[in-house]
């Protein structure tokens, strides 16, 4: 497999570089290199296909994420991450992987800033005035998710290090993909709508890339980011998503 | 040796570094509550070069640097982190105990 050199750049930048040696380093980049690495490719090859048709869109005054961006960020996600999180484990529990509250407090500030940021562009793009008549707009109120109303909505994971596989795996996608939008779309809006974006999910990814290779130390310690991997790079799940494993 | 600085124009916070410095015991990252109460590291505690941990899991390009250089260090560049496979987390804590 041929890496795409905007994937070789992430990774030797964000991926491969460590302090140090161990279980969980070792652990980290042997699914890193056999299980994520071709899918993260294909999410390159993807993303870069489609950033062409995104700029057109943006250049003719049309958002084609804002919408949903507003409906899907904002509060809303807020209160998914950290409801759960806070609910379904143990706070001391929590407390030994990561730092939660404080995270949880930036993941507010993070989300409904990425809400105002698609606001910004639905008003300097001319769709609405100001940001109250977005109340009015079925389209930044809805999601079409089949898990907007599903415990998936709400990223239920038991383990923080089940958590951890979702940020390395899930935020490393995201990543990529807006990485590859902003290097072919240069339309003002989509940079001040995504830019920021980008390095609020780099630093979900280092959550997860510390917690593997700080926690990741046991086969047990392993299990739940293997088998959270095992759900998120499912066959089924991955081509719903259009992204068939090459095997 | 060199030492390691907050470029807080770059720094976003995030505290990555504080939890990571903290986790292995070095506490070099502090916040300092005057003027802003910002992330700063202590040159008396950190052992850069030996240790390079808070690089490694910064997510915020240019946010650290090297005091006396202004070489920015995040994301690591290749001379930090290539030659590291030899090096255990046990022999950073270590080195970090016998610093003077």
């Amino acid at each position: 497999m041929e890496i795409h050199p905007i994937l070789e750049e992430w990774l030797n930048d964000w991926v491969w570089p460590s302090p140090f040696r161990g279980p969980g380093v070792d652990f980290r980049m042997r699914l890193t290199r056999e299980r994520l690495v071709p899918v993260w490719n294909r999410i390159v090859l993807r993303a870069l296909e489609g950033a062409q048709a995104t700029e057109s869109k943006y250049n003719r005054g049309e958002y084609p994420n804002a919408f949903g961006g507003y409906s899907g960020e904002g509060p809303r996600m807020s209160m998914n991450q950290m409801s759960t999180q806070l609910l379904t484990v143990s706070i001391p529990e929590q407390e030994k992987y990561l730092d939660l509250l404080r995270m949880r407090a930036r993941q507010l500030w993070d989300e409904v800033k990425h809400g105002s940021l698609h606001a910004d562009v639905l008003i300097r793009g001319g769709q609405v005035h100001k940001e109250t008549e977005l109340m009015e707009e079925v389209r930044a109120n809805y999601s079409g998710s089949r898990a907007y109303f599903g415990l998936t909505a709400t990223f239920p994971h038991l383990h923080p290090l089940a958590r951890a596989a979702q940020n390395y795996h899930t935020e490393a996608g995201a990543c990529l993909g807006i990485k590859c939008t902003l290097e072919v779309n240069k339309n003002p809006l989509a940079i001040h709508e995504n830019l920021s974006q980008y390095y609020e999910e780099l630093m979900h990814f280092m959550e997860g890339k510390y917690q593997m290779d700080m926690f990741c130390l046991m086969p047990e310690d392993q299990k739940p980011v293997e088998e959270a991997l095992d759900f998120l790079l499912w066959p089924a799940f991955v081509n719903s998503r259009g992204l068939v494993p090459e095997d | 040796m060199p030492t390691l600085r907050v470029d807080h124009a770059k720094c976003t916070e995030c505290r990555m570094c504080y939890f990571a410095c903290e986790e292995i015991g070095i506490n070099a990252v502090y916040i300092d509550l005057e003027p802003r109460h910002r992330f700063e590291i202590d040159p008396h505690k950190c052992t850069y070069p030996t240790c390079v941990v808070c690089l490694m899991y910064c997510p915020a390009p240019g946010s650290i640097v090297e005091a006396e250089t202004g070489r920015s260090l995040v994301p690591p560049p290749p001379d930090l982190w290539r030659d590291r496979s030899d090096k255990w987390l046990r022999d950073v804590i270590l080195a970090a105990k016998e610093k003077p």
